[in-house]
């Protein structure tokens, strides 16, 4: 018993040694590390965290999505795609000579520029923005290997406009980052873009993207459809640059709106500025356009009749002391409405003005809309000016009836024209369509609204007719369309100089008129602000309008108004 | 004994948890780069579709037709059928 428990005491003590020796081993392991996890999880969490955001949102910090721009017709106008910028984080690179010559061969860019980019910085630089997919494939394929070490790829958007400039004006711009700058892009902004960046994507050590499965964000974001159309932009577009090149303005402006809608089918300026748009924010004195508003208002309120005859006083009318208007163009006595149009009498004109009164004219032109913003809802929009009756004098009413002391933007006199093509109501403008947001859900914005009656369907059918003699008979003949009854106006508008008065050399030229006349389609406006060839609105704008008008007629399919052609 | 069994269980259950989840981000990683390759081809398609738009904007076609000699119409000259 002695000799057994002798023998077998410490054979039983060395198994259970080693035993615990073994396990305590194999435990030694995961407790070290588990010390370590918590060491870090408590004490370094905060840290490491901040870290890791770093690293994250350094990268995908402004990653966003944005909507695109449509035309009526769903055409694109602007759309963003995802590119790649590519950078070089010097300290990363193992092998310069091979890096840059990859870099070189791969995104086509001399070696030598790289080489003079990688000796001016310090430590990281842009090597090229706006990577195409095809090429980005191939950047990505290396960032694994030793040539790709260095290398940064970060996601970023180009706007593209696959029409080039058209309508760059009303579309403006937007960066990058899909962020936009100007015009319609900034404008909806809101409603456009959705920042995804943080809960898109994570990035790992190795500078991988690891999406994150659980949070799939819901993308809402909205297209927006323009009530332009891009053929009519195009023809618009096309007859302004046109007059440009011959003329040589200091700017142009050409709209073309549906007079039945208010809806804006076409809207040019030149020059070409992103997000500015001279329909909205440019202001001038109207001239002779004008008389057709005040003549109709004059009309409408009965101060008028269609069989009126205004006499001429001498073609020199004396309206206050020490100022006088003159008619050089006819030799008169006295003028009918048709013929004050026609041959655009000042004097008519003015003294039409003066016998309605400053209080009955200054009401009915608010009603038109002028002295207010159209609330077409565009960046900078101009109110114009239109001061108050109680401070017009004689010759202020006078001056005001052909268009001058008084400021309109393009956007306001097409719709008073349109007014006038429509059967006498003022409609609100347009520009944007509607918004159609991801999922389906649309938001319509240019529903027809009338804002209120300016005048009786009898005087804006009598204006049309008056206006129509203009381009039979008138200053207006080379708007004349084959097939077709043209109703408008020519004015030719001089304008303040900087010395003080109206200066002979500087001077505005317009058009406007509808077509076809017995039931307007279309109302265009032409401005061409200082020609440098001294112009009129008969022999500059008109022309621009026919150039305009045409093509429209043929893309609408609006049949001719007149048979005897 | 029943607690060294335990503790054994315990670290070998972690490990296969561990195991499956190497598994799990490995499989994340393989999406993640499916994701950024359909991305790639997406952005390649939008950059097609768009050169398309451009193609076939009327600057494009009224060029394209004016050197093949066509010129436009004028409105008198087409005649509107109506869409019944």
């Amino acid at each position: 018993m002695l000799s057994r428990t002798a023998f077998s005491a410490p054979a039983v003590f060395n198994v259970k040694k080693r035993m615990k020796g073994v396990l305590f081993l194999i435990l030694l392991a995961p407790a070290v590390i588990t010390a370590r996890l918590f060491q870090l999880q408590l004490f370094q969490h905060e840290e490491y965290l901040s870290k890791a955001e770093r690293s994250i949102y350094n990268y995908l910090a402004e990653d966003r999505v944005r909507g695109s721009i449509f035309d009526v017709n769903g055409q694109v106008l602007a759309e963003s795609v995802r590119t790649h910028s590519c950078g070089i984080v010097k300290r990363y690179v193992k092998d310069k000579n091979q890096t840059l010559t990859f870099l070189s061969q791969t995104l086509s860019i001399p070696k030598k520029q790289l080489t003079e980019k990688w000796n001016q910085a310090h430590n990281f630089f842009f090597v090229a923005k706006r990577i195409k997919p095809d090429v980005y494939t191939q950047l990505a394929a290396v960032r694994r290997q030793t040539l790709g070490q260095g290398l940064e790829l970060t996601p970023e958007y180009e706007r593209i406009h696959p029409f080039g400039t058209r309508a760059l004006d009303i579309l403006g711009q937007a960066n990058s980052k899909n962020m936009g700058l100007s015009g319609i892009e900034q404008m909806y902004n809101r409603e456009m873009t959705q920042d995804i960046s943080k809960k898109r994507a994570k990035r790992s050590g190795r500078g991988d993207i690891i999406y994150d499965r659980h949070l799939k964000e819901k993308i809402h974001v909205a297209n927006i459809y323009l009530t332009l159309d891009a053929t009519a932009q195009f023809y618009t577009e096309r007859a302004l640059q046109k007059a440009v090149e011959t003329l040589h303005p200091q700017r142009a402006i050409a709209l073309v709106q549906d007079p039945h809608t208010g809806n804006l089918l076409a809207a040019a300026s030149y020059p070409v500025i992103d997000g500015q748009s001279l329909a909205f924010q440019f202001t001038y004195e109207p001239g002779s356009t004008f008389k057709s508003i005040v003549l109709a208002s004059a009309l409408d309120a009965g101060v008028i009749t269609p069989n009126t005859q205004v006499d001429m006083e001498g073609r020199k009318w004396e309206v206050a002391k020490g100022f006088v208007v003159q008619d050089k163009q006819h030799h008169k006595d006295s003028l009918s409405l048709a013929e004050i149009l026609q041959l655009s009498s000042n004097i008519g004109a003015g003294k039409i003005a003066v016998e309605m009164g400053g209080k009955m004219l200054f009401t009915y032109l608010k009603s038109f809309g002028f002295g207010s913003k159209t609330d077409i809802n565009f960046n900078g929009e101009s109110k114009g000016t239109l001061s108050s009756y109680t401070n017009w004098t004689k010759v202020d009413l006078a001056t005001k009836g052909y268009g001058y002391g008084v400021a309109v933007t393009p956007i306001q006199l097409i719709t008073a024209y349109s007014a006038i093509a429509n059967g006498g109501i003022l409609m609100q403008p347009h520009l944007v369509d509607h918004l159609e947001y991801t999922g389906g859900k649309v938001e319509q914005k240019a529903k027809p609204i009338k804002i209120r009656r300016v005048l009786s369907a009898q005087t804006a059918q009598t204006m049309r007719e008056l206006l129509q003699t203009v381009v039979e008979e008138g200053s207006g003949k080379r708007a004349q369309i084959t097939g077709y009854n043209v109703a408008g106006k020519t004015g030719t508008a001089e304008k303040l100089s900087k010395e003080g008065g109206y200066g002979k050399r500087s001077h505005v030229v317009s058009f406007c008129a509808m077509v076809p006349a017995t039931d307007p389609a279309f109302t265009i406006l032409i401005i061409l602000d200082n020609p440098e060839v001294y112009s009129f609105g008969s022999t500059a704008a008109a022309p621009v309008f026919k150039e305009i008008a045409q093509p429209l007629l043929v893309l609408k399919g609006i049949r001719p108004d007149k048979l005897d052609f | 004994m029943k607690k060294w069994i335990a503790c054994l269980l315990f670290f070998t259950l972690a490990f296969l948890i561990t195991i499956i989840h190497t598994g799990v981000i490995r499989t994340g990683r393989q999406i993640s780069l499916l994701q950024q390759a359909v991305q790639i081809q997406e952005a390649q398609n939008q950059y097609e579709q768009l050169e398309i738009t451009r193609l076939s904007s009327p600057e494009e076609v009224t060029t394209y037709a004016r050197e093949l000699g066509l010129v436009e119409a004028r409105p008198h000259e087409v005649i509107v059928l109506e869409d019944k």
